[in-house]
Protein backbone atom coordinates (compact mmCIF):
# COMPACT_ATOMS: atom_id res chain seq x y z
CA UNK A 1 0.00 0.00 0.00
CA UNK A 2 2.73 2.12 0.57
CA UNK A 3 4.83 1.19 -2.67
CA UNK A 4 1.38 2.32 -4.53
CA UNK A 5 0.77 5.62 -2.57
CA UNK A 6 4.86 6.44 -3.26
CA UNK A 7 3.86 5.60 -7.02
CA UNK A 8 1.12 8.22 -6.71
CA UNK A 9 3.09 10.87 -4.88
CA UNK A 10 5.40 10.61 -7.39
CA UNK A 11 2.76 10.87 -10.39
CA UNK A 12 1.18 13.34 -8.39
CA UNK A 13 4.82 15.53 -8.19
CA UNK A 14 5.86 15.30 -11.60
CA UNK A 15 2.77 16.60 -13.20
CA UNK A 16 2.70 19.43 -10.54
CA UNK A 17 6.09 20.64 -10.14
CA UNK A 18 6.82 20.10 -13.78
CA UNK A 19 10.37 20.25 -14.18
CA UNK A 20 12.66 21.13 -16.84
CA UNK A 21 14.11 18.04 -17.82
CA UNK A 22 18.52 18.71 -18.26
CA UNK A 23 18.75 18.40 -22.07
CA UNK A 24 22.14 15.84 -21.12
CA UNK A 25 18.87 13.62 -19.41
CA UNK A 26 16.50 13.95 -22.00
CA UNK A 27 17.07 11.05 -24.35
CA UNK A 28 17.59 8.80 -21.69
CA UNK A 29 14.41 9.23 -19.63
CA UNK A 30 12.15 7.29 -22.02
CA UNK A 31 13.82 4.11 -21.72
CA UNK A 32 14.62 4.84 -18.08
CA UNK A 33 10.91 4.80 -17.43
CA UNK A 34 10.59 1.67 -19.48
CA UNK A 35 13.55 0.13 -17.56
CA UNK A 36 12.32 0.50 -14.39
CA UNK A 37 8.38 -0.15 -15.33
CA UNK A 38 10.10 -3.45 -16.13
CA UNK A 39 11.71 -3.90 -12.96
CA UNK A 40 8.67 -3.47 -10.98
CA UNK A 41 6.68 -5.44 -12.90
CA UNK A 42 9.32 -8.13 -12.20
CA UNK A 43 8.64 -7.20 -8.71
CA UNK A 44 5.39 -7.92 -8.52
CA UNK A 45 5.35 -11.14 -10.36
CA UNK A 46 7.68 -12.26 -7.78
CA UNK A 47 5.44 -10.75 -4.65
CA UNK A 48 3.03 -13.18 -6.05
CA UNK A 49 5.16 -16.13 -6.02
CA UNK A 50 6.27 -15.53 -2.63
CA UNK A 51 10.16 -14.53 -3.59
CA UNK A 52 9.60 -11.21 -3.31
CA UNK A 53 13.05 -9.43 -2.15
CA UNK A 54 13.49 -5.99 -1.68
CA UNK A 55 17.08 -5.57 -1.91
CA UNK A 56 17.27 -7.65 -4.66
CA UNK A 57 14.13 -5.72 -6.31
CA UNK A 58 16.56 -2.36 -5.40
CA UNK A 59 19.30 -3.61 -6.92
CA UNK A 60 17.28 -4.61 -10.08
CA UNK A 61 15.39 -1.65 -10.40
CA UNK A 62 18.52 0.53 -10.84
CA UNK A 63 20.86 -1.65 -12.51
CA UNK A 64 17.61 -2.08 -15.27
CA UNK A 65 17.53 1.57 -15.33
CA UNK A 66 21.35 2.31 -15.75
CA UNK A 67 22.29 -0.54 -18.10
CA UNK A 68 19.34 0.99 -20.52
CA UNK A 69 20.57 4.41 -19.88
CA UNK A 70 23.66 2.84 -21.00
CA UNK A 71 22.85 1.42 -23.81
CA UNK A 72 21.05 4.57 -25.35
CA UNK A 73 24.64 6.19 -24.63
CA UNK A 74 26.24 4.48 -26.15
CA UNK A 75 24.28 3.39 -29.33
CA UNK A 76 24.31 7.26 -29.47
CA UNK A 77 27.96 7.13 -29.86
CA UNK A 78 28.17 4.64 -31.88
CA UNK A 79 25.51 6.23 -34.12
CA UNK A 80 22.91 4.00 -33.75
CA UNK A 81 20.60 4.97 -30.64
CA UNK A 82 17.92 4.97 -32.61
CA UNK A 83 17.84 1.69 -33.45
CA UNK A 84 19.20 0.32 -30.33
CA UNK A 85 16.58 2.30 -27.93
CA UNK A 86 14.17 0.20 -29.82
CA UNK A 87 15.72 -2.58 -29.45
CA UNK A 88 15.36 -1.96 -25.54
CA UNK A 89 12.07 -1.05 -25.86
CA UNK A 90 11.28 -4.54 -27.81
CA UNK A 91 13.04 -6.70 -25.54
CA UNK A 92 12.14 -4.59 -21.95
CA UNK A 93 8.33 -4.91 -23.45
CA UNK A 94 8.37 -8.48 -24.09
CA UNK A 95 9.71 -8.81 -20.53
CA UNK A 96 7.08 -7.10 -19.58
CA UNK A 97 4.50 -8.61 -21.25
CA UNK A 98 5.62 -12.27 -19.87
CA UNK A 99 5.92 -11.04 -16.26
CA UNK A 100 2.30 -9.85 -17.27
CA UNK A 101 1.43 -13.29 -17.96
CA UNK A 102 2.38 -14.02 -14.59
CA UNK A 103 0.66 -11.49 -12.60
CA UNK A 104 -2.45 -12.57 -14.42
CA UNK A 105 -2.24 -16.42 -13.70
CA UNK A 106 -1.96 -15.44 -9.90
CA UNK A 107 -4.42 -12.83 -9.50
CA UNK A 108 -7.01 -14.69 -12.09
CA UNK A 109 -6.09 -18.13 -12.30
CA UNK A 110 -5.96 -18.14 -16.16
CA UNK B 1 -6.98 -20.15 -24.75
CA UNK B 2 -3.37 -19.45 -24.04
CA UNK B 3 -0.98 -21.27 -26.09
CA UNK B 4 1.86 -21.65 -23.01
CA UNK B 5 0.90 -24.68 -20.72
CA UNK B 6 -1.01 -23.64 -17.91
CA UNK B 7 0.59 -26.56 -15.66
CA UNK B 8 3.34 -25.40 -15.56
CA UNK B 9 4.19 -22.01 -16.72
CA UNK B 10 7.40 -20.77 -14.37
CA UNK B 11 9.60 -23.00 -15.85
CA UNK B 12 8.73 -21.68 -19.31
CA UNK B 13 9.12 -18.11 -18.49
CA UNK B 14 12.12 -18.75 -16.15
CA UNK B 15 15.11 -18.14 -18.49
CA UNK B 16 13.34 -14.49 -19.10
CA UNK B 17 12.40 -13.59 -15.56
CA UNK B 18 15.91 -14.79 -14.47
CA UNK B 19 17.42 -11.54 -13.62
CA UNK B 20 14.27 -10.31 -11.40
CA UNK B 21 13.95 -13.35 -9.32
CA UNK B 22 16.74 -14.35 -6.65
CA UNK B 23 17.27 -18.29 -7.02
CA UNK B 24 15.12 -20.18 -5.16
CA UNK B 25 18.30 -21.70 -2.88
CA UNK B 26 19.47 -17.93 -2.16
CA UNK B 27 15.71 -17.04 -1.22
CA UNK B 28 15.38 -20.34 1.11
CA UNK B 29 18.39 -19.14 2.77
CA UNK B 30 17.31 -15.72 3.50
CA UNK B 31 15.49 -16.68 6.97
CA UNK B 32 17.87 -18.55 8.40
CA UNK B 33 20.87 -16.17 7.60
CA UNK B 34 19.22 -13.21 9.04
CA UNK B 35 16.47 -14.55 11.91
CA UNK B 36 17.90 -12.48 14.67
CA UNK B 37 17.97 -9.09 13.45
CA UNK B 38 15.14 -8.81 11.08
CA UNK B 39 12.90 -11.37 11.74
CA UNK B 40 9.02 -10.37 11.25
CA UNK B 41 9.09 -6.87 10.16
CA UNK B 42 12.18 -6.49 7.96
CA UNK B 43 11.21 -9.46 5.52
CA UNK B 44 7.91 -7.71 5.29
CA UNK B 45 4.38 -8.90 3.92
CA UNK B 46 5.89 -11.05 1.32
CA UNK B 47 8.24 -12.97 3.77
CA UNK B 48 5.93 -13.62 6.21
CA UNK B 49 3.42 -15.04 4.34
CA UNK B 50 5.73 -17.08 2.43
CA UNK B 51 7.13 -18.86 5.60
CA UNK B 52 4.20 -21.56 5.59
CA UNK B 53 3.92 -22.08 1.94
CA UNK B 54 7.42 -22.20 0.22
CA UNK B 55 7.20 -20.22 -2.35
CA UNK B 56 10.25 -21.50 -3.91
CA UNK B 57 9.00 -24.99 -4.66
CA UNK B 58 7.44 -24.81 -7.65
CA UNK B 59 3.60 -26.32 -6.78
CA UNK B 60 1.79 -24.62 -9.07
CA UNK B 61 -1.68 -24.26 -7.57
CA UNK B 62 -1.08 -23.68 -4.16
CA UNK B 63 1.17 -20.23 -4.97
CA UNK B 64 -1.80 -19.05 -6.95
CA UNK B 65 -3.79 -19.23 -4.36
CA UNK B 66 -1.21 -17.45 -1.26
CA UNK B 67 -0.09 -15.14 -4.39
CA UNK B 68 -3.58 -13.09 -4.56
CA UNK B 69 -3.79 -13.51 -0.79
CA UNK B 70 -0.32 -12.06 -0.15
CA UNK B 71 -0.97 -9.35 -2.73
CA UNK B 72 -4.10 -8.24 -1.25
CA UNK B 73 -2.74 -8.23 2.14
CA UNK B 74 0.32 -6.33 1.34
CA UNK B 75 -2.31 -3.96 0.12
CA UNK B 76 -4.52 -3.62 2.68
CA UNK B 77 -4.38 -2.75 5.55
CA UNK B 78 -1.36 -0.33 4.90
CA UNK B 79 1.88 -1.50 7.03
CA UNK B 80 5.21 0.50 7.23
CA UNK B 81 7.74 -1.45 6.81
CA UNK B 82 11.26 -1.45 4.75
CA UNK B 83 10.69 -3.04 2.04
CA UNK B 84 7.27 -1.25 1.29
CA UNK B 85 9.14 2.02 2.00
CA UNK B 86 12.16 1.21 -0.51
CA UNK B 87 9.50 0.46 -3.05
CA UNK B 88 7.62 3.34 -2.51
CA UNK B 89 10.64 5.37 -2.83
CA UNK B 90 11.41 3.79 -6.03
CA UNK B 91 8.36 4.01 -7.51
CA UNK B 92 7.62 7.27 -6.42
CA UNK B 93 10.69 7.99 -8.61
CA UNK B 94 9.64 6.12 -11.56
CA UNK B 95 5.93 8.00 -11.27
CA UNK B 96 8.00 11.16 -11.16
CA UNK B 97 10.00 10.11 -14.43
CA UNK B 98 6.91 8.94 -16.00
CA UNK B 99 4.88 12.03 -15.54
CA UNK B 100 7.68 14.35 -16.77
CA UNK B 101 8.22 12.46 -19.53
CA UNK B 102 4.61 12.48 -20.57
CA UNK B 103 4.53 15.94 -19.62
CA UNK B 104 7.44 16.79 -22.11
CA UNK B 105 6.22 14.69 -24.63
CA UNK B 106 2.84 16.01 -24.56
CA UNK B 107 3.40 19.73 -23.99
CA UNK B 108 6.32 20.35 -26.55
CA UNK B 109 6.53 19.50 -30.31
CA UNK B 110 7.86 15.88 -31.50
CA UNK B 111 11.43 17.45 -31.79
CA UNK B 112 11.53 17.62 -27.79
CA UNK B 113 12.30 13.97 -27.72
CA UNK B 114 13.49 13.49 -31.30
CA UNK B 115 17.46 12.43 -31.70
CA UNK B 116 20.25 14.06 -32.32
CA UNK B 117 20.07 12.58 -35.83
CA UNK B 118 16.45 13.37 -36.30
CA UNK B 119 17.28 16.72 -35.81
CA UNK B 120 19.94 16.94 -38.30
CA UNK B 121 18.00 15.03 -40.94
CA UNK B 122 14.77 17.58 -40.00
CA UNK B 123 17.32 20.03 -40.48
CA UNK B 124 18.41 19.59 -44.11
CA UNK B 125 14.95 18.57 -44.96
CA UNK B 126 13.89 22.36 -43.67
CA UNK B 127 17.05 23.66 -45.63
CA UNK B 128 16.07 21.91 -48.75
CA UNK B 129 12.66 22.92 -47.95
CA UNK B 130 13.66 26.38 -47.66
CA UNK B 131 15.79 26.13 -51.48
CA UNK B 132 13.41 25.13 -53.33
CA UNK B 133 10.95 27.64 -51.80
CA UNK B 134 13.79 30.31 -52.56
CA UNK B 135 14.06 28.65 -56.16
CA UNK B 136 10.29 29.09 -56.60
CA UNK B 137 10.07 32.46 -55.32
CA UNK B 138 12.59 33.77 -57.82
CA UNK B 139 11.22 32.45 -60.62
CA UNK B 140 7.96 33.07 -59.71
CA UNK B 141 9.70 37.34 -59.60
CA UNK B 142 11.30 36.70 -63.06
CA UNK B 143 7.61 35.69 -64.25
CA UNK B 144 6.54 38.69 -62.72
CA UNK B 145 8.61 41.22 -63.94
CA UNK B 146 8.40 39.72 -67.22
CA UNK B 147 4.65 40.07 -67.05
CA UNK B 148 4.92 43.58 -66.21
CA UNK B 149 7.68 44.35 -68.87
CA UNK B 150 5.59 42.90 -71.00
CA UNK B 151 2.29 44.31 -70.15
CA UNK B 152 4.38 47.77 -70.38
CA UNK B 153 5.17 47.03 -73.68
CA UNK B 154 1.32 46.02 -74.65
CA UNK B 155 0.44 49.86 -73.19
CA UNK B 156 2.90 51.66 -74.86
CA UNK B 157 1.53 49.90 -78.36
CA UNK B 158 -1.74 50.64 -77.45
CA UNK B 159 -1.03 53.72 -77.18
CA UNK B 160 1.00 54.18 -80.52
CA UNK B 161 -2.14 52.56 -81.90
CA UNK B 162 -4.49 54.91 -80.84
CA UNK B 163 -1.94 57.61 -81.77
CA UNK B 164 -1.53 56.08 -85.26
CA UNK B 165 -5.01 55.65 -85.77
CA UNK B 166 -5.43 59.55 -84.69
CA UNK B 167 -3.17 60.80 -87.12
CA UNK B 168 -4.94 58.17 -90.07
CA UNK B 169 -8.16 59.05 -89.11
CA UNK B 170 -7.20 63.16 -89.77
CA UNK B 171 -6.03 61.47 -92.98
CA UNK B 172 -8.92 59.86 -94.25
CA UNK B 173 -11.20 61.82 -92.72
CA UNK B 174 -13.22 60.17 -89.96
CA UNK B 175 -11.92 62.22 -87.29
CA UNK B 176 -12.61 66.28 -86.68
CA UNK B 177 -8.67 68.26 -86.86
CA UNK B 178 -8.21 71.09 -85.96
CA UNK B 179 -5.10 73.31 -86.37
CA UNK B 180 -3.10 76.41 -88.37
CA UNK B 181 -4.04 77.08 -91.75
CA UNK B 182 -5.75 78.95 -94.04
CA UNK B 183 -9.64 79.64 -95.58
CA UNK B 184 -9.97 80.38 -99.23
CA UNK B 185 -13.12 81.88 -100.26
CA UNK B 186 -13.81 81.24 -104.52
CA UNK B 187 -16.56 83.52 -105.21
CA UNK B 188 -18.24 82.93 -108.35
CA UNK B 189 -20.97 84.85 -109.22
CA UNK B 190 -20.87 83.99 -113.12
CA UNK B 191 -20.74 80.49 -112.41
CA UNK B 192 -17.62 80.33 -114.52
CA UNK B 193 -15.78 78.44 -111.72
CA UNK B 194 -15.51 74.19 -113.03
CA UNK B 195 -14.49 71.17 -111.04
CA UNK B 196 -11.11 71.09 -112.92
CA UNK B 197 -10.42 74.29 -111.42
CA UNK B 198 -11.10 73.56 -108.28
CA UNK B 199 -9.32 70.26 -108.10
CA UNK B 200 -6.42 72.02 -109.20
CA UNK B 201 -6.48 74.33 -106.16
CA UNK B 202 -6.77 70.90 -104.22
CA UNK B 203 -4.28 69.68 -105.57
CA UNK B 204 -1.97 72.91 -105.47
CA UNK B 205 -2.79 72.81 -101.30
CA UNK B 206 -1.72 69.55 -101.02
CA UNK B 207 1.39 70.02 -103.13
CA UNK B 208 2.17 73.03 -100.24
CA UNK B 209 1.26 70.11 -97.57
CA UNK B 210 -2.19 70.46 -96.98
CA UNK B 211 -2.95 68.11 -94.25
CA UNK B 212 -6.81 68.01 -93.84
CA UNK B 213 -8.89 70.16 -96.26
CA UNK B 214 -12.98 70.73 -96.46
CA UNK B 215 -15.08 72.66 -98.44
CA UNK B 216 -18.27 73.72 -98.13
CA UNK B 217 -18.87 71.24 -95.19
CA UNK B 218 -17.87 67.89 -97.73
CA UNK B 219 -14.13 66.34 -96.48
CA UNK B 220 -11.60 66.22 -98.98
CA UNK B 221 -9.37 63.20 -98.53
CA UNK B 222 -7.20 60.96 -100.97
CA UNK B 223 -10.14 59.40 -102.70
CA UNK B 224 -11.87 62.46 -103.32
CA UNK B 225 -13.22 63.63 -107.06
CA UNK B 226 -14.75 66.62 -107.86
CA UNK B 227 -17.09 66.55 -111.12
CA UNK B 228 -18.84 69.42 -112.78
CA UNK B 229 -22.64 69.20 -111.42
CA UNK B 230 -25.23 69.45 -113.75
CA UNK B 231 -26.73 72.88 -113.67
CA UNK B 232 -24.59 74.34 -112.25
CA UNK B 233 -22.32 73.75 -109.01
CA UNK B 234 -19.54 70.72 -108.63
CA UNK B 235 -20.04 67.61 -107.14
CA UNK B 236 -17.83 66.97 -104.59
CA UNK B 237 -17.70 63.15 -103.25
CA UNK B 238 -21.27 62.87 -104.99
CA UNK B 239 -22.42 65.98 -102.68
CA UNK B 240 -23.71 68.97 -104.74
CA UNK B 241 -21.96 72.34 -103.62
CA UNK B 242 -22.17 75.94 -105.15
CA UNK B 243 -20.28 78.93 -105.27
CA UNK B 244 -19.22 80.24 -102.81
CA UNK B 245 -16.53 77.71 -102.42
CA UNK B 246 -14.71 78.14 -98.74
CA UNK B 247 -11.88 75.57 -98.59
CA UNK B 248 -10.53 74.86 -94.97
CA UNK B 249 -7.09 73.86 -95.24
CA UNK B 250 -4.97 72.96 -92.15
CA UNK B 251 -1.51 73.10 -92.43
CA UNK B 252 1.23 75.68 -92.95
CA UNK B 253 -0.04 78.94 -93.70
CA UNK B 254 3.15 80.64 -94.98
CA UNK B 255 3.60 77.22 -97.64
CA UNK B 256 -0.32 77.40 -98.27
CA UNK B 257 -0.71 80.88 -99.03
CA UNK B 258 2.18 81.77 -101.31
CA UNK B 259 1.51 78.23 -103.26
CA UNK B 260 -2.43 79.54 -104.32
CA UNK B 261 -0.84 83.13 -104.88
CA UNK B 262 2.19 82.55 -107.54
CA UNK B 263 1.97 83.82 -110.22
CA UNK B 264 0.30 82.15 -113.10
CA UNK B 265 -1.42 79.70 -109.89
CA UNK B 266 -4.84 78.74 -108.47
CA UNK B 267 -5.96 82.52 -107.69
CA UNK B 268 -4.34 83.98 -110.80
CA UNK B 269 -5.82 81.44 -113.15
CA UNK B 270 -9.42 81.28 -110.97
CA UNK B 271 -9.28 85.55 -111.38
CA UNK B 272 -8.72 85.17 -114.66
CA UNK B 273 -12.71 83.72 -114.93
CA UNK B 274 -13.79 86.61 -112.94
CA UNK B 275 -14.08 84.67 -109.98
CA UNK B 276 -13.22 87.10 -106.86
CA UNK B 277 -10.89 84.29 -104.56
CA UNK B 278 -9.26 85.80 -101.32
CA UNK B 279 -6.75 83.77 -98.94
CA UNK B 280 -6.78 84.49 -95.25
CA UNK B 281 -4.18 83.08 -92.95
CA UNK B 282 -6.19 81.31 -89.49
CA UNK B 283 -4.89 80.66 -86.00
CA UNK B 284 -7.13 78.17 -86.05
CA UNK B 285 -9.11 75.93 -88.54
CA UNK B 286 -11.78 74.10 -87.38
CA UNK B 287 -11.97 71.20 -89.89
CA UNK B 288 -15.05 68.74 -88.39
CA UNK B 289 -16.73 67.36 -91.91
CA UNK B 290 -16.29 63.54 -91.25
CA UNK B 291 -16.48 60.50 -93.91
CA UNK B 292 -17.37 57.25 -93.02
CA UNK B 293 -14.28 54.69 -92.34
CA UNK B 294 -14.90 52.21 -95.46
CA UNK B 295 -13.54 49.04 -95.78
CA UNK B 296 -11.55 48.43 -99.10
CA UNK B 297 -13.52 45.79 -100.92
CA UNK B 298 -9.93 44.24 -102.08
CA UNK B 299 -7.30 46.02 -100.44
CA UNK B 300 -5.11 43.81 -98.25
CA UNK B 301 -2.83 45.19 -95.89
CA UNK B 302 0.22 43.02 -96.75
CA UNK B 303 2.34 44.26 -93.78
CA UNK B 304 2.20 42.02 -90.95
Amino acid sequence: MIAVLGLIVGVVVGLLVRPEVPAVVEPYLPIAVVAALDAVFGGLRAMLDGIFDDKVFVVSFLSNVVVAALIVFLGDKLGVGAQLSTGVVVVLGIRIFSNAAAIRRHVFRA
Amino acid sequence: MDPKDPKDPRDRENPVDRGERPEPHFRRELPAEVPAEQAGADRGATAAESAPDPAASPAPHAPDESGRRRLLSSLWPPRVSRAQLIVAVLLAGLGFGLAIQVASTNDNSALRGARQEDLVRILDELDDRTQRLEDEKQRLEEQRTGLESSSNQAEEARKQTLEKERQLGVLAGTVAAEGPGITVTVEDKKGTVEADMLLDAVQELRAAGAEAIQVNGVRVVANTYLSDASGGGVSVDGNKIKAPYRFRVIGKPEDLAPALNIPGGVVQTLEKEQAVVSVQDEEKVVVDALRPAEEPDYARSSSR
